[in-house]
């Protein structure tokens, strides 16, 4: 039968429960009321790797600048749990006072009220007038012409390029810069050439365990030959079943023909990429800093045009916004000390712009400082190119819609569905979503 | 008798052999099993960088990994959420769970039967499929993002009415029955004679409430968004994107949260291991 | 505990009925002091279980939002006929069966090897029970992040030793097919041990002696086990699956963690249909319907234990 406790474990209990309770005291006592500090300013991000480091290094630029607020800031995983988390810790009054949002899902955040709306006159205060902004994004991000969120940045989908394999494979120019790649004869051809080169892969592309990747590639090249996705709200699918079928049949020949490797996750394209088992990577231009870390010889351009012809350029963007959400109680001191914290954030544009982001706050997005970064300012123009996933309560960055269409997407990359089967899949399942009553 | 004493040595030897065989597949299971926690260790004490060369050598060990999750996470504030949320469940249901056994147990009163059955039925509800009114209740309580939202739903569990009663039923009884004629109150004999009696009870309903809140993560997962209020399981959870691709420190977070119960599993490795064996007692 | 009690208290607890209580005609009625001490339960017990549960019920009726006060309007039968007529409600109930099928077996069938097995050894039991229970005790977050490491794909543990052995590692994780197969291995490694511990226990009640007879009347090891070992735990395997099928049917946090229900879904499980539904869509009225038969569901399976329970008793 089950012994009784001896004195000995009691005590060892009893230690453990103190050491406990003494080191996490603080948070225990606010565990069990439902009180709060004030004077302190919680900001929640989703930044991880490069994107945290630097993240890192403006919030210790906005301690040294502002000692008399305790920030504290903290990095959750991003993607629907950050959302959720969001959702939930506003409906629980807990929320932080500044959060990230991707513009993206930061509209359907505002039809939930679960977001403070930004008035004219707060933001002048703190000098950020809607004219120092780009306005592509700026008016992007406008929910029935308010503002309830700060942009800092647009981040697009890029193309890494490593030099070294480019200049053997005779991609670039006498100059040093990569001969455009502006058509599907062209884009197949360098990635050939470089597969021969690396011995192994041409590019490649993440699309296993990962689903905004693939979205993010056939996004931009769908969005250049005018596809759309959603209308009305997105309570109406419309797929354009000849452009998207163009396009699968055009990605699904890359890893058909061994010239992107199949099958691959995120961490493993970047790995294969690294270690020049391939020439090119499709990805978010955030992870400059993985591969200046790896002192890799690469550089960064714009997705290249492969479907858009003369005029008609475009790419899968979103944008990273600061938002405030709804706190319990209005507490003006709170306001300004949030507002100081988000222009603190923009002024530090150029540490974040390291990061590749392109930057929207046009004091500096407009300096040669910018223009100086390479190859942080070769896609520039990404910017006002942006295609922004087409707006519904279940869509967004890392959201459901994005899962639904980057999963089918992943499956004609792998080979398990014909992209006729994975259309009918995102057609059928976001048509399900399409039906349903915004809950919002 | 000869012929009956080789028959024996020849089971004896056959049996000889054959527990040899089965301490040899014995030990390749239990060192399979032990695999993925030792490799855990094994890529903690590396530096990130060499942990993506996959052997198990270890060329520079370092505990940078646990100095760095320590000073990066909320691991402090996790360790004290857990163990006040495990403690004062555990407490609060060794306390309501074992009154109500004791009046099933003890006393007599109308409806008994009705009032046992409908605890007995509490069993069935699975609190996972309470998860979306509890939220809505909560949040009308005004207690989300508190630990009462963790703590107050894992209390009422009608097993651990059930584990006590039965105890109680197969305890003897002069000794509270001279105690009642003497005039003690049944407060009195609940807690002066029955519960110390029942201390095998009450360390397994402590055990197991501590264990399975302490490593619950559904619901706290829901009502826990702050981070700093979260408990170790949400927290590694929720951060864990975090890390990005630093896998020493990837796996040194995952040792720190295991710290705690692998502390308290050894402290009490008879008690929830007689637990188990007595109640097959699972979440 | 339960095995200190005789099989007469074990019918008076169902009958709920004091073994040595006087009848109730002999003694007056306790109803005040039985009220106090039944309160505090009953209260939490009102407000956190059954309440909750018939507030769901109500819930799962009308369209009500996360993000909206109130019921949001009657939907009727709507919620589950929407759930009943849904792929993705019909393909996350089938991945938790899924699951169910594939970590049940092993980890009954391993739980009673393994144990018969340590059984035996009369040196190092602290070493097995530590090997395969210490898993059991961790939180599956801690779990989750282990084997996420060693599936990694090309840098991972597995991943290298099939490469070492001149195989190529499925993609664990990232391949619909393997996913679940992947999540139930983690499984078995994780809760084995409960099981281990639960088998452990049956066979030491085994009484020696007829082990010794069996030996005296010739049976081998084999003979034995098939004799007297499996049908002697046959109320201990009845316990050991039924908990099993109904912890595997609330799977949440390995898919939650390790794979977020992917790749494309192929992973998700019932109740992480609810809390994206509920929580990330905000859909709290369907949500609640879904929840609810998921509750019958796990009622099912807990009749089909009571029947079978019930039935042993009568046989042994």
């Amino acid at each position: 039968m089950t012994r009784n406790l001896t004195r000995r474990q009691l005590l060892a209990v009893a230690g453990l429960g103190a050491t406990a309770a003494l080191t996490g005291c603080s948070t225990v006592a606010g565990g069990l009321t439902t009180s709060r500090e004030t004077g302190t300013l919680d900001f929640w991000n989703l930044f991880g790797g490069g994107d945290g480091v630097r993240m890192q290094q403006m919030l210790d630029g906005f301690r040294a600048e502002h000692t008399d607020i305790e920030l504290a800031a903290v990095t959750l995983a991003w993607g629907n749990p950050y959302y959720t988390k969001l959702s939930l810790a506003t409906l629980g009054d807990r929320p932080p006072e500044v959060a990230i949002s991707h513009l993206t899902r930061m509209k359907n955040l505002v039809r939930a009220d679960l977001l403070e709306e930004l008035r004219p006159e707060d933001l002048a205060r703190h000098g950020m007038t809607p004219d120092k902004f780009n306005q592509r994004a700026w008016e992007a991000a406008l929910v029935d012409g308010k503002a309830y969120c700060i942009p800092i940045d647009t981040h697009p989908f890029v193309m890494f390029y490593n030099t070294d394999i480019c200049q053997k494979a005779g991609l670039l120019d006498a100059a040093g810069k990569l001969t455009p790649l502006d058509s599907t004869e062209a884009f197949t051809d360098a990635m050939r050439k470089a597969k021969e080169v690396t011995g192994a892969y041409g590019g490649a592309l993440a699309f296993v365990s990962e689903t905004s990747t693939p979205w993010r590639m056939f996004q931009s090249f769908y969005s250049q030959l005018g596809g759309q996705m959603l209308a009305e709200s997105g309570t109406k699918v419309v797929i354009d079943d000849a452009k998207a079928t163009q396009v699968l049949e055009f990605m699904k020949k890359l890893t058909g023909d061994g010239l992107f490797p199949s099958p691959i996750d995120y961490q493993g394209s970047i790995a294969m990429f690294a270690n020049g088992q391939s020439g090119f990577l499709f990805q978010g231009e955030w992870e400059i800093t993985t591969f200046q870390t790896a002192k890799l010889p690469f550089s960064m351009t714009l997705f290249p045009n492969v479907f858009g012809g003369g005029g008609n350029y475009a790419v899968q963007a979103d944008s990273h916004t600061f938002v405030l959400p709804r706190q319990p109680n209005r507490d003006a001191a709170r306001l300004d000390r949030s507002l100081t914290f988000v222009r603190s954030m923009l002024d530090q544009s150029k540490t974040w712009t390291e990061g590749g982001h392109v930057p929207l706050w046009l004091p500096f997005a407009e300096s040669s400082d910018y223009a100086r970064m390479s190859p942080q300012s070769n896609y520039a123009s990404a910017a006002d190119a942006a295609a922004y996933d087409a707006e519904g309560w279940y869509s967004g960055s890392g959201s459901n819609f994005e899962i639904i269409t980057g999963s089918a997407i992943g499956d004609v990359l792998s080979g398990a569905a014909t992209p006729q089967q994975a259309i009918a899949q995102m057609r059928g399942n976001l048509e399900q979503l399409a039906g349903t009553p915004s809950p919002l | 008798m000869v012929t009956a004493e080789l028959t024996m040595d020849r089971i004896h030897r056959r049996e000889k052999l054959f527990n040899r065989i089965c301490a040899g597949v014995l030990i390749a299971f239990a060192l399979l099993w032990l695999i993925p926690l030792l490799w855990a260790v094994d890529t903690a004490v590396k530096p990130n960088a060499e942990t993506t060369r996959t052997t198990w050598l270890i060329d520079n060990p370092t505990f940078d990994a646990f100095t760095r999750t320590l000073r990066e996470t909320d691991m402090w504030s996790w360790y004290g959420a857990s163990f006040i949320v495990s403690s004062l469940a555990a407490l609060g249901t060794v306390v309501v769970a074992s009154m109500a056994a004791f009046a099933l147990s003890r006393m007599r009163f109308r409806h008994k039967n009705i009032v046992f059955w409908a605890i007995l039925a509490g069993i069935m509800i699975p609190g996972q499929v309470l998860i979306v009114p509890w939220f809505r209740e909560f949040d009308a309580l005004r207690l989300l993002n508190t630990y009462w939202a963790v703590i107050l739903p894992q209390i009422p569990a009608a097993i651990a009415v059930f584990i006590f009663k039965q105890f109680f039923d197969g305890l003897p009884r002069d000794l509270e029955e001279a105690a009642r004629m003497d005039g003690a109150s049944f407060f009195r004999v609940y807690r002066r004679i029955v519960l110390p009696l029942a201390r095998p009870a009450v360390a397994a309903v402590a055990i197991f409430t501590f264990v399975t809140t302490w490593n619950d993560l559904l619901w706290p997962l829901l009502v826990l968004s702050n981070p700093d209020l979260m408990t170790v399981p949400v927290g590694l959870a929720t951060v864990q994107g975090a890390f990005g691709i630093r896998y020493a420190d990837t796996m040194a977070s995952a040792i720190l949260g295991a710290i705690p119960l692998v502390a308290v599993f050894l402290l009490f490795q008879r008690q929830i291991v007689q637990g188990i064996a007595g109640s097959g007692l699972k979440g | 505990m339960s095995t200190q009690t005789s099989a007469q208290t074990d019918a008076d607890a169902r009958r709920g009925i004091a073994p040595t209580a006087p009848r109730p005609s002999a003694a007056p009625r306790q109803g005040r002091p039985a009220a106090a001490f039944l309160a505090p339960f009953a209260v939490l017990y009102l407000l956190f279980v059954i309440g909750p549960a018939l507030y769901g019920l109500v819930l799962s009726f009308t369209d009500a939002s996360l993000v909206k006060p109130g019921l949001n309007g009657s939907a009727g039968f709507g919620n589950y006929a929407e759930a009943l007529g849904s792929a993705d409600f019909w393909s996350s109930l089938w991945h938790t069966l899924w699951f169910t099928i594939l970590t049940t077996p092993p980890l009954v069938i391993l739980g009673f090897v393994l144990a018969l097995l340590a059984n035996r050894m009369t040196r190092g039991t602290w070493f097995y029970r530590l090997a395969f229970f210490a898993p059991y005790i961790l939180p599956s977050a801690v779990v989750a992040l282990i084997w996420m490491w060693l599936y990694t794909p090309a840098l991972g543990l597995f991943d290298t030793a099939l490469t070492k052995l001149g195989m190529t590692a499925p993609s664990w994780l990232g391949d619909a097919a393997w996913a679940m197969p992947s999540l139930a291995i983690t499984t078995v490694w994780w809760t084995l041990g409960f099981n281990f511990v639960l088998y452990l226990a049956g066979l030491q009640e085994i009484p020696r002696d007829l082990y010794e007879a069996a030996a005296i009347d010739g049976a081998g090891p084999w003979q034995q086990i098939r004799g007297i070992t499996i049908p002697m735990l046959g109320r201990t395997t009845t316990l050991v699956a039924v908990l099993q099928v109904i912890a595997s049917l609330k799977v949440f946090d390995q898919m939650y963690l390790m794979t977020s229900g992917g790749p494309n879904f192929a992973s998700r499980s019932i109740l992480q249909y609810v809390y994206d539904q509920g929580f990330t869509n905000y859909r709290v009225g369907y949500a609640a319907a879904v929840s609810m038969l998921f509750f019958l569901v796990v009622l099912a399976v807990s009749a089909v234990w009571f029947t079978l329970v019930r039935r042993q008793e009568r046989v042994v």
